[in-house]
């Protein structure tokens, strides 16, 4: 083999790995840097060492906000991955374009853009002028104050970030139950096993690792969702949807104290990276 | 092709009515159909058709109310947007909302993000192509360092919100905050790990042989990756280009802080503006987000079924 032959790899990875380097990986550097000196409008004033972190880390509005992203994306992790299952059974007996539209028709959520699927679900649950107060007149009850009362509120970030991630789920799921061979659904039946039998021992064992990924996915992407929770409510009414990225955009972008709001975005990458190697060794692939 | 289609599903009661075979009967399919007499068969049918077609209508309803009810908002004449009650459709059909978006700041974030997409691609797509070559084709020192470097890309792009602080403050250190090419190097890295990971799934369909072939005609490295490799791989391709553009045409957080001059907005960013500090204008709001949402239904409607299966590589592999 030339030598040339031997670098050719290189040469064509190399292009890739600086853009993935600059961006993703020495900013986070970077971030660490900024985290341990008190930094006030990009200006670094006093080393402080971990004191941010220790901060951050004892402050109990971020561990608060911290406990609600928990929740909050865990209910709604739990309630897409339920609906996305019984999607997906019944879809199952569909094939070719029946099946194809439907896959299509609730995917449009995950693939349209959060800033304007969010706004436009705030336009109907909008109190004065909203089409949902409308329809909850006309049925005779009293209008909803959907966004102002804090316990609705999370409900209904709840609601928009599962329509969200719910097709996401289904399109996984979907895929893992079309992959079981039709030999081992029809030898589980003949040997006598009911619906409840098959869902239980044959489908859902085999549609684990599409289950792992979207669980990983979708948590992930629920507990970084910025946009949703800011467009939507701003982390309001009071702190009832103040999510943990809320925490991390005002303390950045609003108080400009770049040296707190690194190190809650590295705690916050922290998390991120525990899910990314979970998905890395859920995946199947070969090298 | 429909009709046949539910008849079959209305089998499927039967199928999984729950009860064991009684010993002696061949089991099958229909062992529980057998009891059930045909008339309330058909009725079941009939009832199991209607229920599924509620199901589905409520899905569809549930799944496209936003953005139908942002059109239809979008549709109405200036001043009942506000009225109240809201009326399903307008008076009459007016595009004073879709005239006034095309004419201010909404019209610059839609070239804009034309413009900014189109770069993520074309280049984004190149680095792909040579890194899922490299990937598919080599063996090397490091190869499989870079591989879970790609792979944990993928979930890191998928949520961003933990580097909008980390890229905020590394670009605007270097001075290249809201720049012409701020967003576009942006939207390239973070879409570059899906971009790689499909092409490297298209390129395992490509057949070796055919680079070997051409590298005993005497073809160079090169030459077989843009002359014979890339041209085989287009569908994949087209499935990587459709990632990167949804990615940067729908980002919104970390466009939003990184480019300060409105002459260099993202749709998405021109379309939040529209909540304005003396309160939200609707109807321009509902025209500018519909806009901006057809460009991405129409590019799903033609490449969905690659997006498709692009998203479930490697939840399932034959």
């Amino acid at each position: 083999m030339k030598k040339s032959d031997k670098m050719f790899p290189y040469l064509l990875l190399a292009p890739s790995a600086l853009v993935i380097l600059f961006v993703l990986i020495a900013p986070l550097g970077y971030s660490v840097y900024c985290s341990l000196y008190q930094c006030t409008y990009m200006r670094f004033t006093k080393f402080v060492g971990l004191d941010n972190f220790i901060k951050v880390l004892t402050n109990s509005d971020y561990l608060k906000a911290f406990g609600r992203t928990f929740y909050i994306s865990a209910v709604s992790l739990v309630i897409a991955l339920v609906l996305a299952v019984m999607f997906a059974l019944w879809i199952n007996k569909y094939s070719g374009i029946v099946a194809y539209a439907i896959q299509l028709l609730v995917l449009i959520p995950w693939v349209t853009s959060q800033v304007v699927g969010t706004l436009l679900w705030k336009w109907i649950f909008s109190e004065d002028l909203g089409v949902l107060n409308y329809l909850v007149k006309q049925v005779g009850l009293a209008p909803l104050k959907v966004l102002s009362d804090p316990k609705t509120a999370v409900g209904v970030l709840i609601f928009v970030m599962t329509w969200r991630i719910i097709g996401y789920a289904m399109v996984q799921i979907l895929a893992g139950l079309k992959s079981i061979p039709k030999s081992v659904e029809e030898a589980a039946i003949i040997d006598g096993a009911g619906k409840w039998q098959l869902l239980r021992f044959v489908r859902l064992p085999m549609i684990k690792t599409p289950l792992l990924i979207s669980t990983i996915i979708l948590t992930l992407s629920n507990i970084n969702n910025l946009t949703v929770p800011l467009s939507l409510t701003g982390g309001g009414p009071g702190t009832a949807t103040n999510v943990i990225t809320i925490s991390v955009y005002r303390l950045g972008f609003e108080n400009y104290q770049f040296g707190t709001s690194s190190a809650l975005s590295i705690v916050l990458f922290v998390v991120t990276l525990a899910l990314s190697i979970g998905y890395v060794k859920a995946v199947k692939y070969e090298v | 092709m429909k009709s046949d289609q539910i008849r079959i599903s209305g089998g499927v009661p039967g199928k999984d009515s729950g009860r064991l075979p009684v010993p002696g009967n061949v089991p099958g399919k229909d062992s529980g159909q057998a009891r059930v007499s045909g008339e309330t068969l058909k009725k079941w049918k009939k009832w199991l058709r209607v229920y599924e077609i509620i199901l589905f209508a409520f899905v569809l309803v549930v799944n496209l109310a936003p953005f139908l009810w942002g059109l239809l908002t979008s549709l109405k004449p200036v001043r009942e947007v506000l009225s109240y009650p809201p009326k399903l459709f307008g008076s009459q059909v007016s595009g004073e909302h879709y005239a006034e978006v095309f004419k201010g700041t909404f019209f610059t974030g839609f070239l804009n993000s034309l413009l900014y997409s189109g770069i993520a691609i074309v280049v984004g797509l190149l680095l792909a192509v040579m890194a899922a070559y490299a990937m598919s084709r080599f063996r090397f020192h490091g190869k499989k360092m870079f591989f879970i470097l790609i792979l944990s890309g993928i979930p890191l792009s998928i949520g961003s919100a933990a580097m909008v602080v980390p890229n905020y403050t590394f670009f605007s250190s270097l001075g290249m905050t809201n720049q012409w090419y701020t967003l576009p190097i942006i939207y390239i890295a973070y879409n570059l790990p899906m971009a790689i990971w499909v092409i490297m799934g298209g390129l395992e369909s490509v057949p070796v042989e055919i680079d070997e072939a051409a590298k005993i005609d005497g073809a160079g490295n090169w030459r077989i990756l843009f002359g014979i490799v890339v041209p085989l791989s287009l569908p994949s391709m087209a499935s990587a280009a459709l990632y990167i553009f949804l990615g940067a045409w729908n980002e919104y957080v970390v466009s939003s802080v990184l480019v300060s001059s409105a002459s260099l907005y993202p749709i998405q960013v021109s379309i939040y503006n529209y909540m304005g500090f003396y309160g939200i204008q609707w109807g321009p709001l509902c025209a500018a987000a519909t806009a901006a949402v057809i460009p991405t239904l129409v590019v799903f409607a033609i490449l969905g079924r690659m997006l498709i299966s692009g998203l479930t590589a490697g939840a399932v592999k034959d």
